[in-house]
């Protein structure tokens, strides 16, 4: 049993890790289109739809990286609550905050499936000068929100059963937001 | 009476969850579904994923990572220590001595760097130890660090700017520039302050710096010309609209790492955790900013902004009356509250009010960057004071308390701001006449 634990562990580590890295790899891909389209602007070129892929990819980076973001302690919370109360009253608010997300997550993942679903069926067009099938870049919100969804569920079943979640607390990333 | 009900409903949701410790973009998306369930009978689910795919996908926003990527290079370079190097010399002998290196390093870091707490640890890794070393007195230098930092908000490139901008549909280069003079006057309203308690204070003894030749001055100063140059190219581009926004933090992205590289602190470890802490942070944002989208929307439905506004008219209040108002309201919001957290959580609320009152949006973005930056120094909740208590390892209270006089002098600023509004006003105007 330990064994299957152990691999479905190191499964999810790869998804959240392999996803952040995807998501990285998107940050630079964004610098690439914007150097891009600068330099053909200023060598009187022409590069339609430089703006739209950029934006495709920054939704990429964003949805993909929510995971990594969330397991390296990223996001921003008030946790004057949390750090106010007793162990047996923060347990029972972890429980509260992981069954919210995992819920609301997953009720975005479903509507962004359908969403995806029918762009693809009715075969949207972007109507920008890219003209891309908008499901392809769409479908990165069913997958970043799934991979978030999973996320705050694994974090969840962790505050149940083992009594606390697996998040870090990064102040630097979070800081260096503002 | 449906719209006070909606409020009551809102506010209630909002502080629930806000308050128990859920994520802050998680929690306004479910503040958001809330007031959708009950007060329309649009699809929810639907409308929610539109919203957000618009939000997440624009081409503006994509500035913002890449400018928090900026300065995370920047952080990893050897930038901390030339800033003191080549400063000290020019300011050891205005009275105040070298805490003025804290404000003037602040004010030019924060020109590369849009971020108020990456402003304070890459200029306080230096300037803490040194400023020690030749015992200034401990609550100043912290101090004046905590205060000056919050330039990072302030002067251009600036995140709290950017969110603001696509928050209100304002040009972000206009708003950025802006920033330029309210920055620099704040900057020497600090200096100000430090140069007066240096004359007052009885305990003001620090050991005076060997006096140095101008050639000397100008040797050691030469380290700061690379990220002169940054800032030059950077804000230069954008001014005479060679660049956006945008281009300009990529134009920004490229000259960090070549000036990383020159520095040889550029390395594949550096280079993968700048662009991993950079997807992380920026990641933060966005999950903030896809929640903030959907709860306008949402807001929008229930006629909720509108009545609002509409109220805060029918009180007639004067411009000033409003904004005294918006003041008090936002500090005890940043009480709680990062920044960008509550700029785009009221945003959907405050811009009707504003534009009813005939505010410009531009100089409003400036008076809130004023404001949201007070929220970075005041406890309970205030990533400055988070970051110095990691930094010095004194009690959160000391900090908050050593940055109390700053805080002061912000709150002046915004006055300084709402009697002269050409200082935020001039440069963007001056910057449309520009022939493109």
């Amino acid at each position: 049993m330990t064994g299957t634990l152990g691999v479905l562990r190191r499964l999810l580590d790869g998804l959240y890790k392999g996803s952040g890295v995807l998501a990285a790899l998107c940050l630079v891909t964004i610098l690439l289109l914007i150097v891009a389209q600068m330099v053909a602007r200023w060598t009187g070129e022409l590069f339609p739809g430089a703006p739209n892929y950029a934006g495709y990819v920054m939704a990429a980076a964003s949805f993909l990286a929510f995971a990594s973001a969330l397991n390296g302690g990223a996001h921003i919370r008030v946790s004057i609550l949390l750090n106010a109360v007793p162990v047996r009253i923060k347990w029972l608010l972890e429980i509260w905050c992981f069954g919210v997300a995992t819920a609301i997550s997953a009720y975005f993942v479903y509507y962004a499936y359908w969403f995806v679903y029918w762009s693809w069926k009715f075969n949207e067009v972007s109507q920008a000068q890219d003209a891309t099938p908008l499901w392809i870049p769409q479908s990165v919100m069913v997958v970043g929100g799934a991979i978030l969804t999973i996320a705050f569920l694994d974090n969840l079943i962790s505050v149940l059963f083992k009594g606390e979640s697996r998040l870090g607390s990064n102040i630097v990333d979070q800081s260096f937001g503002e | 009476m449906t719209e006070l009900l909606a409020i009551i409903i809102f506010l209630a949701v909002l502080f629930f969850l806000l308050g128990t410790g859920v994520w802050v973009g998680v929690a306004l998306m479910g503040v958001a579904w809330v007031g959708m369930e009950l007060f329309t009978s649009r699809p929810v689910g639907d409308t929610m994923i539109t919203t957000i795919w618009a939000s997440s996908s624009s081409w503006t926003i994509t500035a913002l990572p890449l400018f928090i990527w900026m300065g995370e290079i920047l952080y990893r370079t050897r930038l901390s220590e030339d800033m003191f190097r080549g400063l000290s010399p020019w300011l050891a002998r205005l009275p105040g001595g070298l805490v003025h290196t804290n404000i003037v390093g602040c004010t030019v870091f924060a020109a590369v760097s849009g971020s108020s707490a990456a402003t304070l640890t890459t200029v306080g890794k230096m300037s803490i130890p040194e400023l020690r070393a030749r015992k200034y007195p401990e609550h100043i230098v912290i101090g004046t660090l905590a205060g000056a930092a919050t330039l990072g908000l302030m002067i251009p490139p600036s995140l709290a700017l950017i969110v603001y901008g696509v928050a209100v549909n304002q040009s972000i280069t206009e708003l950025f520039f802006a920033g330029v003079f309210p920055g620099l006057v704040l900057a020497l309203m600090f200096m100000g302050y430090v140069a007066a308690y240096s004359f007052i204070s009885k305990g003001w003894q620090p050991t005076m710096e060997t006096a140095m030749g101008f050639a000397e001055k100008v040797r050691n100063s030469r380290f700061l010309i690379p990220v002169m140059v940054l800032i030059f190219v950077v804000i230069g581009s954008m001014y005479t609209g060679t660049a956006t926004a945008t281009e300009a933090a990529a134009i920004g992205v490229i000259g960090s790492l070549v000036l990383a590289a020159s520095q040889g602190s550029l390395n594949w470890d550096s280079f993968r955790e700048s662009l991993m802490g950079a997807t992380r942070t920026s990641a933060m944002i966005m999950l903030i900013l896809a929640g903030a989208a959907f709860l306008k929307l949402s807001m929008g439905f229930t006629g909720l902004p509108r009545a609002l506004a509409d109220g805060i008219a029918a009180m007639e209040l004067s411009r000033f009356e409003l904004l005294m108002m918006l003041l008090v309201f936002y500090i005890i919001l940043g009480m709680f509250l990062d920044g960008i957290s509550s700029v785009v959580l009221t945003m959907a609320v405050v811009e009707p009010m504003v534009l009813e009152a005939g505010i410009d949006l531009i100089w409003f973005g400036i008076f809130v960057i004023v404001v949201v930056e007070m929220a970075q120094i005041t406890p309970p909740i205030g990533f400055n004071l988070f970051v110095l208590q990691g930094m010095t390892g004194h009690e959160m209270s000391y900090i908050a308390k050593a940055a109390l006089p700053m805080f002061a002098i912000m709150v002046l600023m915004c006055f300084v701001l709402i009697w002269f509004p050409e200082l935020a006003l001039w440069l963007p105007e001056s910057m449309r006449s520009v022939p493109q």
